[in-house]
């Protein structure tokens, strides 16, 4: 609902001129239409070479709005701006989802399965529970945006696990804080994106579940 | 069988290769329009349609047929008019396209509407907090039907808490689960207590006249969980047989007389409240012990074999055989403690 029409992903192959011109009919009667298959030609080869967008922007990364992001997540009083989740960004999520599996390889645990499958599986349940919380509902994308930025505390506890282990009194007072970070940042994002005000603790409970779950597969 | 079903197979190559072969051909404007190539100029929206590129073809065919004597007579003027039959066919499949969407959609938001469960999300902390402390303290008058909570909120978020916690009980006790993984164990072993139990009460209370409906019901043992959640998460933790016990009955039995008053409240008659009351009591408390016993029964093993040699042996044996000396018992315990 936020996106309007633009169902497409940024890194689709149809360039967004392109869309526009399958609708109207532009051509006269009686002449072959020229837009259509001239114009898609025309970008993917040759001629129109120095026209292109650059690679970044045609598959929507924009680097100084992950830093913003990640700016956001790792300061936890800081106040979020709830234009900042407009946007679906998932190449940073899947940055931080690979960089979580690459921790936990390092201390010997090979479990990149078990990362992206609960990350799928929470990210339908936290779709679900803020759709049917929330007034104006939200996207698919912007759950798993939000929720993989603030996987990045995550990664600094699977890294501190690769050097001591976290099964101490140290380790759970540790892995509690982390936990109960990241699910302050998710829903300190999710409140002002979605104006939802005095709910902040119900959306967090259900955040610090699926984070204590990564912090499950750090531990042990 | 083997050269008959080349057959097809070779016409439908031979075919494609016309079409390949006739393609230059057209920008040059020819003379003769080729009605095999007709899709040719919306080629890539017509592959796009998926099903519907077969009936437009079937459409266009018979649209074909009684254009074929008008067009084939006339010239490379009419060149144009196969752009103007590419363009309608593709404007008449991203109808049809868009109506057979409309429809898909309109049956999924009939069947998957979660916006029905909309109303029982409506919660305010507070309330949660007051509800769950309430879940805990037996109701005194039950000759007045008590209100019950509809929300959802409160019991998904205490089962999977449930769920959090079996997990780490299951991760602390090294329990192997050999068909099925954890996750899966302990999501299906929670949620389909939550929901089967549910359900078979709710049946049971239309057998015997009460006054509840689905939603109360989830929500009544829902919240009752909340018992399970403390005692589990301490018992895991401290691992007391008795400590168990006695959390088991305090904790357990308070959820189940405050679930048992608010159910005897709405229900009329001795015998219906009898096996109401009993049932839910029965499969509460049972449950309960079911959770502490099958997922955490490793650990138990692993602490008797560690604790056993350091438990001093000569107290044991002291007590089991009281007329041998304590000397003797104190060399062949030492003895004993020095070849393990």
């Amino acid at each position: 609902r936020h996106y309007g029409g633009y169902e497409y992903p940024q890194a689709g192959f149809v360039p967004p001129d392109m869309m526009q011109q399958q609708q109207p009919y532009t051509g006269q009667i009686y002449q072959p239409t020229q837009g259509y298959t001239p114009a898609s030609a025309q970008s993917f080869y040759g001629s129109n070479f120095e026209d292109e967008p650059p690679l970044l922007e045609e598959l929507g990364i924009n680097f100084d709005h992950i830093w913003q992001k990640t700016l956001t997540v790792l300061h936890p009083l800081k106040v979020a701006d709830g234009n900042i989740m407009n946007e679906t960004d998932l190449a940073g999520p899947m940055v931080f989802c690979l960089a979580f599996g690459a921790t936990l390889l390092l201390a010997g645990k090979i479990q990149f399965g078990y990362v992206y499958g609960i990350s799928a599986i929470g990210c339908l349940a936290m779709f679900c529970l803020l759709n049917l919380m929330s007034v104006t509902g939200v996207s698919f994308g912007c759950v798993a945006s939000v929720l993989g930025y603030c996987l990045l505390p995550m990664i600094l506890l699977s890294s501190f696990a690769i050097v001591c282990s976290l099964q101490g009194v140290m380790g759970i007072i540790l892995t509690a804080g982390i936990i109960g970070w990241c699910s302050f940042s998710a829903s300190k994002i999710f409140i002002s994106a979605l104006a939802m005000e005095g709910q902040q603790l119900l959306v967090a409970y259900p955040c610090a579940l699926l984070y204590g779950v990564f912090a499950l597969i750090s531990v042990f | 069988v083997g050269p008959g079903r080349a057959g097809p197979g070779a016409v439908g190559l031979g075919r494609a290769g016309a079409d390949t072969v006739s393609a230059p051909a057209q920008g040059g404007g020819s003379a003769v329009i080729d009605m095999e190539n007709m899709d040719d100029t919306s080629g890539s929206s017509f592959e796009d349609m998926g099903e519907m590129h077969q009936r437009m073809k079937e459409e266009e065919e018979e649209e074909a047929e009684g254009e074929a004597g008008a067009g084939e007579e006339e010239d490379g003027e009419f060149l144009g008019m196969k752009g103007l039959r590419g363009q309608l066919g593709r404007q008449v499949a991203d109808q049809m396209w868009q109506v057979g969407k409309r429809q898909a959609s309109r049956a999924f938001s009939l069947y998957a509407n979660i916006d029905i469960l909309r109303p029982y999300f409506d919660v305010e902390p507070v309330q949660v907090r007051a509800r769950l402390l309430e879940s805990m303290i037996p109701v005194k008058m039950i000759n007045f039907p008590q209100k019950i909570a509809g929300e959802l909120y409160g019991p998904l978020m205490l089962v999977f808490t449930l769920v959090a916690i079996l997990l780490h009980g299951m991760k602390t006790s090294d329990t192997i689960i050999r068909e099925g993984t954890l996750m899966g164990t302990a999501i299906g072993t929670c949620f389909g207590y939550w929901l089967g139990v549910s359900s078979f009460m709710y049946f049971l209370a239309y057998l015997c006249n009460a006054q509840i409906t689905m939603v109360q019901m989830l929500s009544l043992l829902g919240y009752g969980l909340f018992g399970h959640c403390i005692t589990l998460l301490v018992t895991y933790n401290i691992h007391f047989h008795s400590l168990f016990y006695i959390f088991w009955l305090v904790v357990g039995g308070l959820s189940t007389l405050r679930m048992v008053a608010v159910l005897v409240s709405r229900t009329v008659g001795h015998t219906q409240r009898l096996i109401l009351c009993g049932t839910l009591a029965a499969l509460h408390m049972l449950f309960l012990l079911y959770l502490h016993f099958a997922y955490h029964k490793v650990v138990e093993g692993i602490l008797d074999t560690l604790e056993g040699p350091n438990m001093p042996p000569f107290q044991r044996v002291a007590r089991d055989i009281p007329v041998v000396s304590n000397a003797v018992l104190n060399t062949t315990a030492k003895t004993i403690a020095l070849t393990l």
